[in-house]
């Protein structure tokens, strides 16, 4: 249990850029009247940035 | 005696940091250094007139903590709602929920040093529920932060045993920046390097506040998830997300860095705290400016601080304590 907990923290900002920025993307696009581009729709576009965003905070250990 | 209840009871005592012993995780770092050119007998003297005066100011009406502390749950809880269903703007409730997260601190370290209710006594569920409530914001639970600041009191700065070593920074504006830094995930400072000091700690109070900051975590993930999910991502970020990582930075800034830079060598019960002048004033830090006081005397509450300080100021300045930051009150 505990060592798969540690696996899911480890994981964690790829899950947290799934979960929660995609979704604040779209929506902050949304309120302020952004479209997404190349005929996405913008939760699409969340998670096109928000998993990789997260991958890259789990690969390189910071967000920026 | 557990562990927390012990480390509590040494805390409260106050003067548990006058014994000078290095070693085990029991024995504080803090030594009664004489590095202010005065004999013993004249530091005996002083460190009476010191206990005398502090003893003043030790006690006193709590309950405006406890108020503070459940009224201000109360209020973050009732955000969500009110953000979610547009009764309240999103900037207003993001700034209401920053100042909440950050003031919740205040109410919890009073917990943490049992200044609400000490072990044994009639109220101490209250010290309890104040301490769990109040951090909740800043999803970080009462079981780690009063171990984590119990073992800064002992060890303060010290490199290896300081859990809040790592918030230093050569000047305020690395700070800032360090206190966002220390959180990123592959970093080990803040609540990274504070779960990593627990599980070496091995004890089953540290076991136990680590499930609970692992359950906060998951839990704070699960209500950010959910409420984005369902079509409420800003209010999310503005109620609880944005303002945690606000208040985690004015906390470690105020509360960590401020006082106890510049920490490299100044372990002595003088010297492990400064006196500093705020630009934002006494109420806006926290009360940190007097922050010494608390570390000399843990039991004296945060807002009494400052009057003890100009009480002790005289004492203090016989001591080698730097005091003309803040004038003579």
């Amino acid at each position: 249990m505990q060592a798969a907990m540690k696996h899911l923290f480890h994981w964690m900002p790829v899950v947290f850029g799934l979960g929660f920025i995609a979704p604040l993307i779209a929506q902050s696009m949304a309120a302020l009247g952004i479209a997404a581009p190349f005929g996405l729709s913008r939760i699409a576009l969340g998670l096109l940035i928000g998993g990789p965003w997260g991958l890259y905070a789990v690969l390189r250990g910071r967000w920026i | 005696m557990g562990k927390v209840e012990l480390l509590v009871a040494r805390a409260d005592a106050g003067l548990g940091a006058d014994l000078g012993v290095r070693g085990d995780v029991a024995a504080p770092f803090i030594g009664l250094t004489a590095r202010d050119g005065l004999d013993r007998y004249t530091r005996r003297d002083l460190r009476r007139e010191e206990i005398a005066i502090a003893r003043e100011f030790h006690g006193g009406a709590m309950w405006p903590y406890a108020a503070a502390a459940f009224g201000g749950f109360a209020l973050w809880l009732a955000l969500f709602p009110l953000a979610v269903y547009a009764l309240v703007s999103l900037p207003l409730a993001c700034l209401i929920a920053c100042v909440l997260a950050t003031g919740g601190y205040v109410t919890s370290h009073e917990a943490m040093h049992s200044n609400i209710a000490r072990i044994g006594e009639k109220r101490r569920w209250l010290n309890e529920a104040v301490g769990a409530v109040s951090t909740i914001p800043i999803v970080f639970p009462f079981g780690m932060a009063r171990l984590m600041h119990l073992e800064h009191h002992y060890h303060c700065n010290d490199p290896v045993r300081d859990p809040d070593y790592t918030d230093e920074a050569p000047n305020a504006l690395l700070a800032l920046w360090k206190t966002w830094y220390n959180r990123q995930p592959g970093v080990d400072g803040s609540i990274h390097h504070y779960k990593r000091i627990l599980g070496e700690m091995a004890t089953s109070e540290a076991e136990r506040a680590l499930k609970e900051t692992m359950a906060l975590q998951m839990m704070f993930m699960a209500v950010l998830f959910a409420l984005a999910w369902s079509g409420h991502a800003l209010a999310a970020a503005a109620v609880w997300w944005l303002p945690r990582h606000v208040g985690l930075s004015y906390i470690r800034f105020y509360l960590s860095w401020a006082p106890h830079h510049p920490r490299e060598g100044q372990t002595g019960r003088y010297e492990n705290t400064r006196v500093f002048k705020s630009r934002l004033g006494h109420v806006m830090s926290m009360g940190m400016e007097t922050h010494l006081v608390h570390h000399l005397y843990p039991g004296i509450p945060n807002h009494r601080t400052k009057r003890a300080f100009y009480a002790l100021r005289e004492v203090l300045a016989a001591r080698g304590v730097d005091v003309s930051p803040l004038g003579k009150g």
